[in-house]
């Protein structure tokens, strides 16, 4: 019996970060009191137009670029007709024939090597209200109506629901450090729809849509769990039709919301109200060059400098400590350490008391000095964790934070008489260490580095022992 | 267009929610085929510019700057809505959502 093959989908739907909405002046500013975001234009009021936003242009063209998709210079907008609460006007502007991107591609690594995520195509339009559904009412909420939106489109190209979540991964991350948008799951800033398909042959089996699943995780749970459905269907002799599932999270399970409408259904015809866009060379080229670094020269740059992979993909996540972490690439400090001080003790502390890094009394050159403190040993971790409050929140140098704390760094001199002090109170483990005990150092070492209270540069320690013991 | 059926009509009525008399189809049917022909005879132009059927203005869109301006109060807002329900518009459930 020949083996299904699942074949994969995926449509996202990533808000922009703009200041106001697409279409109109009114503040994209999701998540405030409902229904006072809004003006007639977001409200479908007779006889209101449309303006387009620049910067919400701006934003899909980088998110286009980084698809690597070739860009429609001259587009236009469309009208999608339906009839639905979500959207007063009864239709929503987008672009169907000439999406901002076409043919572009993302690629995942996989099991043997790497893969090409096909991007049919990536184009705009405005986000719908939102609607919060009671037992017999919706409530609609202006304020998401006229967001402005990417809906990226993939081919058919996935086939598991792992490759389905590392594509997801990857597109967050290129649309979150490109600044296209902050890529919210859960508050539904980025939203994922799958098209899911099983078949045993070439031929594609029957295509069934699944909404609504609200994390890169339960995409990969709503793919298994329709694979499996669909399989169980075909075996049993049924036969499938075209419909849009609904992802319930508390059973882990896809619901059926509707037999799919036909693509007709929707009467598309050109949006009357706004003219061609057209993009210049130059513009692209200015957008292009414009991009901030994205994630996959951050992550080169950060393992070269020696930081583990396990830490680079950390810092990679939280785009705050990566951004920080950039601002001393060319300072010439130990990236390493700055790497595991801020994923370490700082974000400990940032989180303990849920306090942003801009916040703190940590400046640059307070941060630079730490890194070259703990790299040259003049300090030790134990002593940074004693100092991280002051630091944190203290106008003062390092040093004086050190001195501050009776960390008052030992001179040559003074770390000699100490040593000898120490290796004449412990006569016996000297001997021991003569008589080739190494274990005996060890404890040497202890005595010294309680007697100097940590203030002593282990490094010199080191070096004076050595000629004292072997005089 | 050589016809339009009874059933195109309803399932246009249905694609804008609209319940149809039994007595009104066929009027509909009759206006509509009339609307749809004369649409159809853009088809008769030959070498029509299709850029100009997309949008017959000849300048580009002019962008807008992106600022937020002046926006309506809540209450304004759900004034002309049938429902209200606080800040909320009230709309009968959506079933099929």
């Amino acid at each position: 019996m020949n083996e299904y093959k699942t074949t994969v989908g995926i449509e996202v739907h990533a808000e922009l970060k703009t200041k106001s909405k697409i279409f109109s002046n009114s503040a994209n500013n999701y998540g405030k009191m409902a229904n006072t975001c809004t003006n007639v234009i977001d409200l479908g009021y007779p006889g209101v137009l449309p303006t387009v936003n620049e910067k919400a242009i701006e934003l899909a063209l980088r998110a286009a670029l980084v698809l690597n998709c070739k860009i429609n210079k001259k587009m236009h907008f469309d009208r999608k007709n339906y009839f639905y609460p979500d959207n007063p006007k009864n239709y929503q502007i987008t672009q169907n024939r000439t999406p901002i991107g076409i043919n572009g591609y993302v690629e995942i690594n996989v099991k043997d090597g790497k893969k090409k995520i096909r991007i049919h195509d990536i184009h705009i339009e405005e986000d719908t209200c939102k609607s919060i559904h009671n037992k017999n009412k919706s409530m609609l909420d202006f304020n998401r109506a006229g967001i402005p939106l990417v809906e990226i489109v993939t081919e058919a190209d996935i086939n598991s629901s792992e490759e389905a979540m590392k594509y997801l991964e990857k597109l967050r991350e290129l649309l979150l450090y490109a600044d296209v948008s902050d890529c919210k799951i859960e508050e539904g800033s980025m939203r994922c729809d799958c098209n899911v398909s099983v078949s045993k042959t070439e031929k594609l089996g029957t295509k069934i849509e699944i909404k609504n699943i609200g994390s890169i995780t339960n995409v990969g749970v709503a793919i298994d769990y329709e694979t499996k459905r669909q399989i169980e269907l075909l075996e049993n002799k049924k036969n499938l039709k075209e419909e849009t599932r609904r992802f319930d999270d508390k059973t882990n399970s896809t619901i059926l919301m509707r037999i799919k409408e036909t693509g007709n259904d929707y009467r598309y015809f050109p949006e009357p109200d706004i003219p061609f866009i057209e993009l210049s060379d130059q513009y692209i080229k200015d957008v292009y060059n414009n991009l901030p670094m994205l994630a996959e020269e951050r992550r080169k740059i950060y393992l070269k400098s020696g930081i583990n992979e396990v830490n680079v993909q950390k810092i990679i996540q939280n785009r705050i400590i990566s951004d920080y972490l950039n601002r001393f690439i060319d300072k010439k400090i130990n990236l390493v350490i700055a790497s595991n001080l801020l994923l370490g003790d700082i974000a400990a502390y940032l989180n303990k008391y849920e306090i942003k890094i801009e916040n703190t009394k940590l400046t640059d050159d307070k941060f630079i000095d730490i890194v070259n403190y703990l790299d040259s040993q003049k300090i030790n971790s134990k002593v940074f964790k004693t100092i991280l409050d002051d630091i944190m929140e203290e106008d003062l140098s390092i040093d004086e934070i050190l001195e501050k704390n009776g960390f008052k760094e030992i001179n040559n001199e003074e770390l000699v008489d100490i040593i000898k002090d120490v290796l004449k109170n412990n006569e016996q483990s000297v001997n021991d260490y003569h008589a080739g005990n190494t274990r005996a150092i060890k404890y040497i070492m202890g005595q010294i580095m309680k007697e100097t209270k940590g203030n002593a540069n282990p490094k010199n320690i080191n070096l004076i022992l050595e000629d004292l013991l072997n005089k | 267009m050589d016809k339009l059926t009874r059933e195109q009509v309803m399932h246009v009525a249905y694609l804008a929610r609209i319940n149809l008399e039994e007595d009104d189809i066929e009027k509909y049917r009759v206006q509509l085929k009339k609307l749809i022909d004369d649409i159809d005879k853009i088809k008769d132009i030959k070498n029509y510019d299709e850029e100009f059927l997309i949008s017959p203005i000849e300048h580009n869109t002019n962008l807008r700057e992106d600022v937020v301006g002046q926006m309506l109060d809540y209450k304004e807002v759900i004034k002309n809505a049938p429902n209200s329900n606080g800040n909320f518009v009230e709309v009968p459930v959506m079933i099929n959502e």
